[in-house]
């Protein structure tokens, strides 16, 4: 994302009066792609401006005739359907002063509406309607999130490992893993998981011939003892073959492939 | 419902195929936009000529007006100085190979006196633009009016672009300053 300079403000006032070069105008346009909004209220000062500027124009009006045209070819959906008569007549008298009133009255009337509520109004609708987007977007992510997860434990050759209390452990501890060897993923349940105070549970993958402990992370359960740990690439389904729960300080264990406390749950990946 | 509102409503029965919003925002802005083609081209046939092909153009592409580029206003003032524009160049080279004669420019920059108004908004925009500093307010003629670019408008004025930058988003800053929004009531 280009970030917002200040020249960019100098290009924003070329651009609401037109004459910007056309590299300068390709390099603020992608600038205002993406989203500025002191550009876009510069944009608006300025663009307020410009019209004061064109309402510097010698007061004038065009003839009653080039109504008629431009209603007659927009209603026949194109300019050639009308075409300008020959030998207009052109009537350009000093405006009546009705007129030149009702005309500044139109001006001011857009000028002060254009900055005091369109603007506002669109910019606020603008904000809401990407709030909106981005919170679409992240249901969106968490919808198919959710649904990657659910297909784990769908998934028809997923296991099941009911992990079973060490001696060390309390006796209420319960952990259930539903692990899909295809997917490497896991979804891991637990209860009763309150933790001592100054001490954590922490989950460990058993893999390898040679068994060795690798960390899946800590449990933290919540005021009920309640916790459920979703885990990428838990290990090979040939390698895996347990899984553990020990008690660590705070923090987990200080070696990230060996439990520092007591393993006080345990359950073995069937084959 | 403000006229803002209107505008927009306007644009969005314009997408919808319906004439008579196009007749509305014609009623409501020529005023505006007629004088500025004819600032530009000084013949009353060629800005009527102009202001139709805006209108004919807005009318069909209004799905382009894109609001946060600014108001309906704006860019109905920007289509149609477009076209008065390419009307002016159109012109002034067919005169050209007729006549092997440079063209005569648009309208040159007019003193902001001669170009007082009944009105008491526009002497105060006349006041306004007088009270810019000289190259700050030619600046700003010579690139609406006349349609020349930055670059060009640093050429004509033998003066760096950088300055002419400068001067163009200083002297649309005064002009905003200096017609604060409770004044245009």
């Amino acid at each position: 994302m280009s970030q917002h300079r200040e020249e960019h403000l100098d290009l924003c006032a070329a651009y609401a009066l037109g004459s910007l070069d056309e590299a300068d105008r390709r390099l603020l346009e992608a600038h205002l792609e993406q989203g500025c909004a002191q550009c876009e209220a510069a944009l608006a000062d300025f663009s307020a401006a410009t019209v004061l500027l064109a309402a510097s124009a010698p007061a004038a009006r065009p003839s009653a005739e080039l109504k008629r045209r431009v209603m007659a070819a927009v209603r026949s959906d194109g300019p050639e359907a009308a075409p300008a008569p020959e030998g207009r007549r052109l009537v350009l008298e000093r405006p009546r002063r009705a007129m030149l009133s009702w005309a500044w009255a139109a001006v001011a009337a857009a000028l002060v509406i254009a900055t005091a509520i369109s603007w506002n109004t669109a910019s606020r609708l603008r904000t809401e309607l990407e709030a909106k987007r981005s919170q679409m977007t992240e249901l969106e992510q968490r919808l198919a999130d959710e649904q990657r997860w659910a297909a784990v434990l769908s998934a028809p050759q997923a296991r099941v490992v009911e992990l079973a209390t060490t001696p060390q452990g309390t006796p209420d501890l319960k952990a259930r893993v539903t692990y899909d060897p295809a997917t490497q993923r896991a979804v891991v349940v637990f209860e009763n998981f309150r933790a001592p105070t100054g001490h954590d549970y922490e989950l460990w993958a058993i893999r390898g011939a040679t068994p060795a402990p690798a960390s899946l992370g800590l449990v933290k359960a919540d005021d009920t003892g309640h916790a459920v740990l979703r885990l990428e690439n838990v290990g090979d389904p040939a390698t895996l073959g347990a899984f553990a729960v020990s008690l660590e300080p705070a923090g987990g264990s200080p070696n990230p492939a060996a439990p520092s406390g007591p393993v006080v749950m345990l359950g073995k990946v069937s084959g | 419902m403000s006229l803002q509102e209107r505008d927009s409503l306007c644009i969005l029965r314009l997408k919808g195929g319906e004439s008579s919003a196009l007749e509305e925002l014609y009623d409501r802005y020529t005023p505006l936009l007629y004088p500025v083609a004819l600032r530009i081209l000084r013949r009353a046939p060629d800005a009527e000529d102009a202001v139709q092909q805006a209108w004919v153009q807005v009318w069909k592409s209004a799905g382009s007006y894109d609001p946060r580029r600014g108001t309906v206003a704006a860019w109905l003032l920007t289509v149609t100085r477009t076209r008065a524009l390419d009307l002016y160049r159109s012109v002034a080279s067919r005169k050209k190979a007729e006549n092997q004669v440079n063209p005569e420019p648009p309208s040159p920059p007019a003193e902001p006196s001669r170009l007082a108004q009944q009105s008491e908004l526009g002497e105060r925009v006349q006041n306004a633009l007088g009270s810019l500093p000289p190259q700050q307010r030619q600046v700003l003629e010579i690139a609406f009016f006349e349609g020349l670019s930055q670059s060009e408008v640093a050429t004509r004025l033998g003066a760096p672009l950088g300055t002419v930058k400068s001067w163009t988003r200083q002297a649309l800053m005064r002009l905003r300053e200096q017609m604060p929004q409770e004044e245009w009531t």
